[in-house]
């Protein structure tokens, strides 16, 4: 009896584990769809799509990533959003590596600047799932987070 | 006698009927008279009024056409619940309304003098995107919303939000993927054909334009030394529009975005670096940036962005016409080469 409680017990842990270990979900989005709905968490600006090689703007490795999409500023505020499609999701933890030090570097430019666009980038969003990473800088993150849920983040 | 009773009834009757006559002719004539002056007189009221309202509207010359073209820019000012002209697009507000003479014949002189040699005129055949493949572009966060709003495909882009002279001249702003580094040491890390620069809204602040001046000449010297084959063009500073800044930046004013202007192209002209005169599209033709281009008086929307880079691609020299430099990399040039060549080990 007890070998079968532990036996239980140790399957309900691992099971705890798996669920927890969010990139290894099966998620399976479109990053230009998921990109446009989280526009809309962007209410203070008009974002513009971004046609330059992103790589050039999140210094990730572009040989891991499978295609990205971005929505930037023209200089009003600290807004963007970028889904990035890694060709792993092994690769994820250095995609959100990256746009954490976008968004530090950001911070500390904005900083000097314009302090609510500073304070606006502490609620920044970089969550993964499967192969997708995602960074949300935007008005409305409670949104942002329900449309990533929804997206299975 | 009764006969001369009635004769003299007949005579008084007559002398009535004929005074009767007199006061009709009299009543005719003077109340005549005065109908053609009370029109005359209407009319020339009327005349006064109309050039009197006018006045208002700046203009001495009163024809109809005119006048309907008041009556027009007054309702669109009252449809919008503003006593000013202000909602003519890309047309001055504020300071008096403007008169639509005004409006055909707007030639405030965005450069301080349109015949330098300096400034890039448009040329005949435009370039398309793969002319920047060998550009970089340096500059403060209207250089990164030009980035990332005019659609442009290629180029390296060294911004940074909030750059100033000082910050080029020496801070590690720029974000590698080794961690940020000054403008010159980025710029070392490449082989650049065109160099573009847009700075000096954040130094709008520096009444020490001497010194500016001086700074910046400093600068993009050693950025020539780094990068000795180059085309060096300068950005003007676009027009702002000042109503909507509300950052409690006083000196973020056109007259001062004008002073800077006319330094930009005298260092152009001194150190053959080609001037680009972005607010012969940028501004409403008074000294200003176009109403409504912007949201904060500032950073032009994406729609201006693009026409930025249309100017961009259709106002550019050939390599022959570039002022660069070829002389010897400078021993600063070669060590932030170094350093760089390091980092990226």
């Amino acid at each position: 009896m007890k070998k079968l409680t532990a036996v239980i017990c140790t399957a309900m842990m691992a099971i705890s584990l798996t669920a927890c270990g969010g990139n290894t979900k099966e998620v399976s989005v479109d990053p230009d769809k998921l990109a446009e709905e989280l526009l809309t968490t962007v209410t203070s600006d008009d974002l513009s799509k971004s046609t330059m090689d992103l790589s050039t703007i999140y210094f990730y490795d572009a040989n891991n990533v499978n295609s990205a999409v971005a929505y930037a500023s023209s200089g009003t505020t600290s807004c963007e959003v970028a889904v990035v499609e890694s060709k792993d999701a092994s690769e994820t933890a250095d995609v959100e590596k990256n746009f954490k030090t976008r968004v530090e570097n950001q911070k500390n430019l904005y900083a000097s600047y314009n302090a609510e666009e500073a304070g606006r980038l502490d609620d920044a969003i970089i969550k993964s799932a499967g192969k997708y990473t995602v960074l949300c800088v935007c008005d409305d993150t409670d949104k942002a987070n329900e449309i990533l849920k929804e997206n299975g983040f | 006698m009764a006969k001369s009773k009635g004769k003299r009834k007949r005579r008084n009757d007559s002398l009535v009927l004929q005074l009767m006559i007199l006061v009709a002719i009299v009543l005719v004539v003077f109340e005549g008279k005065f109908v053609v002056t009370m029109v005359t007189h209407r009319a020339s009221t009327s005349g006064t009024q109309s050039a009197g309202s006018k006045e208002e509207g700046t203009t001495a010359d009163g024809t109809e056409t005119e006048i309907q073209q008041d009556k027009d820019l007054a309702s669109v000012s009252a449809a919008d619940g503003n006593s000013d002209f202000s909602v003519l697009a890309g047309l001055p507000s504020g300071k008096g309304t403007v008169t639509k003479q005004q409006e055909t014949e707007a030639t405030y002189p965005t450069v301080s003098n349109p015949d330098s040699a300096a400034i890039v005129k448009e040329a005949a055949t435009p370039v398309d995107d793969f002319y920047f493949s060998d550009a970089v572009f340096i500059g403060d966060s209207r250089m990164q919303g030009f980035q990332n709003a005019s659609g442009i495909t290629q180029g390296t882009f060294f911004t940074s939000v909030g750059m100033s002279l000082a910050t080029m001249q020496s801070e590690a702003v720029i974000p590698t993927s080794e961690g940020n580094v000054t403008v010159a040491a980025a710029l070392s890390g490449g082989n650049y054909g065109k160099v573009y620069i847009m700075l000096g809204t954040n130094d709008l602040g520096e009444y020490d334009w001497d010194s500016f001046k001086e700074g910046f000449i400093s600068c993009t010297k050693r950025f020539q030394e780094i990068q000795p084959n180059a085309i060096f063009y300068i950005c003007s500073v676009i027009y702002v529009e000042e109503s909507k800044i509300t950052s409690g930046s006083s000196y973020v004013t056109n007259a001062n975005v004008d002073k800077i202007n006319s330094i930009l192209l005298g260092i152009c002209e001194s150190e053959g670096y080609h001037y680009l005169d972005l607010n012969e599209i940028l501004s409403n033709g008074y000294g200003s940036l176009i109403e409504g281009a912007s949201s904060d008086g500032v950073h032009v929307y994406e729609k201006y962005c693009r026409q930025m880079l249309t100017y961009m691609k259709s106002h550019y020299v050939t390599a022959d016409d570039g002022s660069a430099d070829s002389g010897e990399e400078s021993e600063t040039a070669e060590s932030e080469t170094e350093t760089v060549a390091e980092k990226n080990k």
